[in-house]
């Protein structure tokens, strides 16, 4: 069965079904936007928590390492209940804006904290050296930045992998609407609980074709620094 | 140039108390003293790097030289130029301070190369040439023949006597030939610290 299932799955695959593709396309662009949205305010956020001394620093660290675990049905059942209470006039509900909104939320402390602890490790001595030869906190955050970006690059490729592969909160948010809200990994849940097996594993194929390309490039980056 | 009077640092769980004292311009003054004496400490509280009590006079605009160097990712003439660059200076006056440091420590030929694949004597060598550059003029160097073989070590002691006249120094060290070569003035530490 599962060798056929198999066959079939690779039969849709370049059979090139329009619903497939778009399915594919939705969940690459959401997940994409997403990731580049929480990267941006992540980095800002890591970098500042880790350069700054403030009163609730190791407490909002906390907060921070607590989120990257978040199961993503959770963060989907705080999404729903924002857009469906103080939110509800913005007509969110079963949107592709829902399905952006709680992955990003899902991402950003996956960045945030990466970055925190790479930054930590690194930013004592390199911020030292920086301060001696003259240089200012506008060089110091740009210099970090530098320094750490491989950190920051294998970031945002966990936080990509963790929006592409989440099913719970796009499942709550975004309802798994055929042709508008339906991602790769609603699909796969769909498939599976009607027992379409072979639609499941096309979708699984591609998911892991994915997922080796961006680790071949986490391990580039890994390698790249520790080289 | 440096005045130093009634300074106290904790640092960890030591308390350091150090004996008044002032480095005079373009000298070479060797702090000297046993493990654990707080020559490292002294140096980063005149560089301000760590939190102390008492008074610290500085006359002019200071650096400081780490024993372990500390390269960023980019590649050696980036790391030396650094300073410039941070002060928007054109890099090609530049050029010719450049060129003769890096010759005089032997590194002239691996101003492409990535800074954090070069040799820990090598880093040194490029960490001391980024830390005067920039011409600041007070230089503080901590244990900087530590991952130097003998023929470096004659060639920064070379380079320091050269720049003796432009800057003043304020240097570590355990190595005795080296210090002797250089030493206009020793400040002595010992007996003053005390364990919490």
């Amino acid at each position: 069965m599962i060798i056929e299932s198999t066959m079939k799955a690779v039969e849709l695959l370049f059979s090139f079904d329009s619903e497939i593709y778009t399915i594919i396309f939705l969940s690459l662009a959401i997940s994409l936007l997403a990731t580049a949205t929480a990267s941006f305010f992540g980095t800002i956020l890591g970098i500042l928590i880790s350069i700054s001394d403030f009163k609730l620093k190791r407490f909002t660290k906390k907060i921070v390492f607590t989120f990257m675990g978040i199961p993503p049905v959770v963060m989907g059942l705080v999404v729903l209940l924002l857009i469906t209470g103080p939110f509800d006039g913005m007509n969110l509900l079963f949107t592709k804006s829902a399905m952006y909104i709680a992955q990003t939320l899902l991402v950003l402390p996956i960045i945030v904290g990466n970055i925190i602890i790479s930054s930590e490790k690194t930013q004592k001595k390199i911020l030292e050296t920086a301060t001696t030869l003259g240089a200012n906190k506008y060089h110091k955050i740009t210099l970090l930045i530098k320094e750490i970006k491989p950190f920051i690059l294998m970031s945002v490729i966990l936080g990509f992998s963790r929006a592409l592969s989440e099913v719970g909160a796009v499942m709550l948010v975004g309802g798994n609407i055929k042709n508008d809200t339906r991602v790769m990994t609603t699909y796969i849940a769909l498939n599976n609980s009607m027992g379409e097996y072979s639609m499941s594993i096309a979708m699984g194929i591609i998911l892991l074709l994915i997922a080796f390309v961006l680790h071949t490039l986490l391990a580039r980056f890994r390698g790249d620094f520790y080289d | 140039m440096i005045e130093i009077k009634g300074l106290v640092v904790r640092y960890k769980t030591v308390e350091f108390k150090f004996d008044d004292y002032k480095f005079k311009k373009n000298m070479i003054s060797i702090i000297s003293g046993r493990n654990g004496t707080g020559k490292t400490t002294l140096l980063k509280s005149l560089s301000s790097l760590i939190e102390y009590e008492g008074n610290i006079k500085v006359n002019g605009e200071i650096t400081y030289n780490s024993q372990e160097p500390i390269l960023f990712n980019r590649s050696t003439y980036e790391n030396i130029v650094y300073p410039l660059r941070i002060r928007n200076l054109d890099l090609n006056l530049y050029k010719e301070k450049i060129d003769k440091y890096t010759r005089v420590l032997s590194i002239d030929h691996l101003l492409n190369e990535n800074a954090l694949k070069l040799s820990s004597g090598e880093k040194m060598k490029v960490s001391i040439i980024r830390s005067i550059i920039f011409n600041p003029d007070i230089v503080l160097l901590d244990e900087p023949t530590t991952h130097l073989d003998l023929e470096s070590i004659v060639e920064l002691t070379t380079l320091i006597k050269e720049l003796k006249n432009e800057l003043t120094f304020i240097i570590v060290s355990h190595n005795s030939s080296f210090v002797e070569e250089l030493k206009d003035e020793e400040y002595r530490l010992g007996g003053n610290h005390v364990y919490s």
